[in-house]
């Protein structure tokens, strides 16, 4: 319970910081919106009663005040519509701000080290969740705290305004409101609590079978299983219809509940107003202003039954989302290597989170500044855990780690749905567009962009849709000789690209090189060619390290893959 | 709220989005999609689809009775009155404020049972035509766009025909029954409701109007904060090694910040339109209760048919006047479900929509396997064949003969249809002349699906599955035990992977495997189906370093001993291993065409 409270300190601690001033003014514009609507309609029976009665005769129309009842009715009206737009603005803004500053200390949260990878193991699958997640936190605020906020307020109110006509009354009205008002969506949001987390589960279970029964059809086809696949689904959505269903069932409920509720409410007012008028001990007025009072108290915890039925599916967001909000702790950072040494490695083993045998072992390795390295082995060796490592990407389980700065070229070309200027800028925020089109030039982009309608403006789509893939690699090489670091780790650079536009990539990140320090992860003898020295890495264990020059240099360049 | 949701239960449920501002011109917009998309599938909106909103109409309409029997009471109590007459009254109102609630409960639950069950059958239906396409269909919807259509997005047809359906038949019927009570009892406030309700829709109209475009663009924008997140988290290796995190943290916030600046400019007129409704609805009953309260003392004598309202009389008038703008509030607070549920239903028909049909598709599972487990004859004869849409026909006039047991390569340059000829052979689609005979069966829909079951098949990017690797092997055929995925594993060496991963499932897309193991893997889902005799694999060295490519290659011509084998190709080394290299040259009629 300790545990599950805590859970919800980070979020909540978003919702409070920064915004706080706001988020209030929401909560009170929404109870004096609830507050305006009974008053008006109790105010209205109070008149309508009055006047009747003082209509009896001619003497006591003439004597009655009919204007200030009249204008404390026109006034309400008004008075309610415009809490009404100013709570809708309020809250909106205040839920905006939220997930402006939810969105990015979301991003920094998976940015961490450890974390990153985490992500990169399933990208669609987390991902999807985490939109829906987002999508649901505001409901924590609209949804629970504004209708709770309002709902109080009213509550207290009546059972004041009720008190004046007898204290009992009052006290009783209160917390009548008070307990079943909150008591039915507590039970409702207890209730709900299994189904709405299976209602989520179901939904990414039948994206990800849809997923898996598109993009594998041909397998399913030829294994005979199609029509199994198809089942199945058919199954994941019975069993998401069935969470649906429990949830309407408890929606269901929870509506009767509120109705009987209120009803049982007003006719109690009513018996009450019927006995105690029998003694004598208020006028008829007063009663019409109790009993629509009694009419519209319980509606605005009525507000609360969405809200306590998607409280579940909240507070599992509110679950999966607070380690990601929790304050970074700092990263251990990598030694700096000894003067002369980009990078070292002493006995080091790398595993992944769960497996049973370590993807690196015993891994020693010395890289002197300025050398030019090829890792080299079959694939599923462990080159691109080993540049990773470099790069501090993962950690070791044993073993120390010593590197200069380094910036890792990864196998996958990623860009991003952004002009190409501010693609090339997240290497370095500070470049001019002179040093962008330098960049451009040096990785034989120049020409291509120049073509280009709006050259440095042109918006790239999802994953640089609009390039190809030739285009695309060179971008991101661009991007790679903008930055300054010592150390540059180059997973398969060429991988994919034809022998010509291969080779000329390679000769210009050569030009570039001049000082600094290489590290190539690859299975292509075009990429290893200008290596110094060949690491060959075979299941996760360095089995030879040969200089140029050195016997079996040559040939186990030989054994590469040709273009 | 006034009006106090107590007349209707369904109501109140929190801020509605910016596109719930409700809007007239959209209300008399063009035939509504649903209805559509409800009449193809059913021939006539039956009562029964009617039910759940008629007895919502039904628990509306019981408030004039309940309003009754309040206002009497309070005349009695008045007239200082007879306290057992409002005991009776009250047991009224609580049996009426019951039976209310749960007949309004009642049809909502119906409503939504229909609902959800139209979603699934719409699932269903979409799932079965994507299941039947054939794989080489181009125009087949990806992946991804299929989930999202069938996953989330679908879910909005139920709140659509659950919610809004009801809420509209509530809006058409439910005032014009309490202007009609209103009226017997007073003309004058029956006018005061007349002229407020048709008030509301011209003033929302044009605050509407404006707000509308701007707020669904707006929309657009606020679900590209969500796109423009998980865009930079797919690339965080790349933004971590260009330590441009703190950079991308900032702008996230500056563009979320600056679109909360646009978008509450937007808003501030969108709401302005439901503003318009909340005051025509507030000042609507506050001039009744002021009317009233007038004719009561006698200064507005007129307006009730020439006699003088008792208590109970204005009372109840004045209990109606909410109830008469209740459900036009509600229906605006649904607004925002008809558009999504209008996209859903039209993104699902679309999704449902045929294109090339899969061969023997309609052919269930049937549990007999193949008897005979001796390799297949092929034989391919005056083949034509076209991609749809596509002038040009990749093949035309184009024979082959493989002996039964012979293996095969097919080389050539890309673009020369080796993939679109593995595909033919394993039935995936049908020529559009010609004969594919294997095993002395020529291919047709009929046995497409009983041929397929004696050819195995390697794609050339082999799908993995999200799971266990013993799971992608197996495939889920129940026919594969535990034993025969184990030898399948040692067989193509994969044996080693499966033990250092444990249980650690595969990632989606094979994350977590190299190109050389999911290649391996492609093979075990072969090695485990002996009764395959004919083996179709698709460029299988494609992106292998030459150690591991020469591996796979002795794994796959292992595995076809004693089978017929058709490899495409790039690759000499692999096409050498092969008993017969077939050339393919690019078609000569290519450009006749």
């Amino acid at each position: 319970m300790i545990a599950r409270a805590r859970q919800l300190l980070p979020v909540a601690r978003l919702f409070l910081t920064g915004n706080r001033p706001m988020l209030l003014s929401g909560l009170l514009l929404s109870a004096a919106t609830a507050l305006s609507g009974v008053a008006l309609l109790g105010l209205s029976g109070w008149f309508i009663t009055a006047t009747a009665i003082a209509g009896l005769s001619v003497a006591t129309a003439l004597a009655f005040d009919v204007f200030a009842p009249s204008a404390g009715i026109r006034f309400l009206a008004l008075a309610r519509t415009a809490a009404r737009y100013g709570e809708r603005l309020t809250t909106h803004d205040a839920t905006l701000g939220v997930l402006a500053e939810l969105r990015e200390r979301l991003f920094r949260g998976w940015a961490r080290a450890g974390v990153a990878g985490e992500l990169a193991k399933r990208p669609a699958r987390l991902l999807f969740r985490l939109t829906l997640d987002i999508d649901s936190l505001d409901s924590l605020y609209l949804r629970v705290a504004v209708p709770i906020a309002a709902a109080l307020a009213v509550a207290l109110t009546s059972g004041v305004a009720l008190a004046l006509v007898h204290p009992v009354l009052g006290a009783v009205t209160a917390i009548f409101l008070v307990v079943v008002g909150t008591g039915i969506p507590i039970a409702a949001a207890v209730a709900a609590r299994r189904p709405a987390r299976r209602r989520a589960y179901a939904l990414e279970i039948l994206r990800s079978r849809v997923i898996d029964l598109i993009a594998g059809q041909t397998e399913w086809i030829m294994a005979g299983q199609l029509a199994d696949r198809q089942g199945e689904l058919g199954a994941v959505d019975r069993y998401l219809s069935d969470s649906d269903d429990a949830l309407n069932r408890i929606e269901t409920m929870t509506s009767i509940a509120f109705g009987a509720a209120g009803a049982l409410l007003l006719s109690a007012v009513l018996v009450a107003m019927g006995l105690l008028a029998g003694q004598g001990m208020f006028a008829a007025p007063v009663a019409a202003l109790a009993l629509l009072i009694a009419l519209a108290a319980l509606d605005p915890f009525a507000a609360l039954r969405r809200g306590s039925v998607e409280l579940g599916r909240t507070l599992l967001a509110v679950r999966r989302i607070a380690p990601r909000l929790e304050a970074a702790a700092p990263a251990p950072g990598i030694a700096p290597p000894p003067p002369g040494i980009a990078a070292c490695l002493a006995d080091v083993t790398v595993r992944h989170s769960g497996a049973r045998a370590p993807i690196l072992h015993a891994i020693s390795l010395s890289i002197r500044a300025g050398e030019r390295v090829a890792v080299i082995g079959p694939s599923g060796a462990g080159k691109s855990t080993l540049l990773a490592l470099i790069a501090g990407e993962i950690g070791a389980e044993t073993g120390q780690v010593a590197c200069r700065s380094a910036t890792l070229f990864t196998q996958r070309t990623e860009l991003f749905q952004d002009c190409l200027r501010d693609n090339l800028r997240l290497a370095d925020p500070q470049a001019d567009d002179r040093r962008l089109w330098e960049a451009l030039d040096a990785a034989g982009l120049r020409r291509d962009v120049d073509a280009m309608a709006h050259g440095l403006d042109t918006r790239l789509g999802e994953g640089g849709y609009g390039l190809s893939g030739g285009q695309a690699r060179r971008l991101a090489l661009a991007r790679l000789l903008l930055r300054d670091t010592p150390l540059w780790l180059l997973d398969e650079p060429t991988e994919g690209l034809d022998g010509a536009t291969a080779r000329d990539v390679l000769a210009r990140i050569m030009a570039r090189a001049a000082g600094r320090t290489i590290v190539v992860a690859t299975h292509i003898r075009r990429e290893a060619e200008n290596a110094d020295r060949l690491v060959i890495l075979n299941k996760g264990t360095i089995t030879a390290v040969i200089g140029r020059g050195e016997p079996g240099f040559v040939a186990a360049l030989a054994a590469l893959r040709p273009d | 709220m006034i009006g106090a949701g107590t007349i209707n239960m369904r109501s109140g449920s929190g801020t509605p989005p910016a596109a719930s501002c409700p809007s007239a011109s959209a209300r008399t917009g063009s035939t509504s999609l649903a209805d559509e998309g409800l009449s193809d599938d059913r021939p006539k909106r039956s009562a029964r689809t009617l039910l759940g909103p008629a007895l919502q109409v039904a628990a509306s309409l019981l408030w004039i009775p309940q309003a009754a029997l309040i206002s009497l009471s309070v005349g009695d109590i008045a007239a200082g009155g007879d306290i057992d007459a409002v005991l009776i009254n009250a047991g009224g109102v609580l049996a009426l404020g019951i039976v209310r609630a749960v007949v309004d409960a009642l049809g909502g639950r119906v409503a939504y049972r229909q609902a959800r069950a139209l979603l699934s059958h719409h699932r269903r239906d979409a799932l079965a035509t994507l299941a039947a396409r054939s794989p080489l269909d181009a125009g087949r919807p990806g992946s991804g766009l299929a989930a999202s259509t069938l996953g989330e997005q679908a879910e909005a047809i139920v709140p659509y025909l659950a919610r809004f359906q009801p809420a509209r038949l509530r809006a058409s019927i439910v005032p014009l029954a309490i202007l009609g009570c209103v009226f017997v009892w007073s003309w004058v406030a029956a006018l005061v409701l007349l002229i407020a309700a048709p008030l509301i829709p011209i003033f929302m109209a044009l605050i509407g109007w404006r707000a509308k475009a701007a707020s669904e663009a707006q929309l657009v924008e606020l679900g590209g904060m969500n796109a423009f997140l998980l865009d930079r988290l797919r690339g965080l290796a790349t933004i971590r090694s260009l330590d441009a995190v703190d950079l991308t943290a900032n702008r996230l916030r500056t563009d979320a910040e600056s679109l909360r600046t646009r978008t509450m400019a937007v808003l501030r007129i969108a709401f302005l339109s439901s503003a318009v409704l909340e005051l025509f609805a507030a000042l609507g009953v506050a001039m009744v209760a002021v009317y009233v309260g007038f004719h009561l003392l006698g200064q507005l004598p007129f307006g009730a048919w020439g006699s003088k309202l008792s208590l109970s009389e204005g009372l109840f008038i004045l209990l109606l006047a909410p109830a008469f703008f209740e459900p036009l509030r509600d229906l605006s607070a649904v607004w925002h479900d008809r558009a999504a549920g209008e996209a859903a239903l039209e993104a699902l028909q679309r999704l449902a929509q045929k294109g090339e049909r899969l061969p023997g598709a309609a052919d269930g599972a049937s549990a007999d396997k193949p008897s005979s487990l001796a390799p297949l004859s092929v034989r391919v004869e005056n083949l034509r064949f076209r991609h749809a849409g596509q002038r040009a026909p990749v093949f035309d006039g184009f024979g082959l003969t493989v002996a039964a047991g012979e293996h095969v390569a097919l080389l050539g340059p890309s673009g020369t249809g080796k993939s679109t000829l593995l595909a033919l052979l394993a039935g995936l689609s049908l020529p559009e002349s010609g004969r594919i005979v294997i095993a002395g069966e020529t291919l047709t829909d009929r046995n497409a699906s009983l041929l397929r079951r004696r050819i195995a098949w390697i794609g050339q990017t082999p799908h993995v599955f999200a799971g266990t690797l013993a799971g992608n092997v197996s495939l889920g055929r129940s026919d594969v035990g535990r034993a025969a995925i184990q030898s399948a594993l040692q067989s193509v060496g994969l044996e080693e992977v499966a033990a250092r991963r444990g249980a650690v499932p595969v990632g989606e897309n094979g994350v977590g495997l190299s190109g050389g193991e999911a290649s391996r893997l492609a093979l075990a889902r072969v090695a485990v189906a002996p009764q395959t005799g004919l083996v179709l694999v698709d460029e299988p060295t494609a992106h292998l370093d030459t150690r591991t490519a020469a591996a796979i290659a002795d794994a796959l011509i292992a595995l076809a001993r004693g089978r017929t084998l058709i490899v495409a190709t790039h690759d000499p080394v692999l096409a050498a291993r092969m008993d017969r290299i077939v050339r393919l040259a690019p078609s000569p009629l290519e450009d006749a065409a």
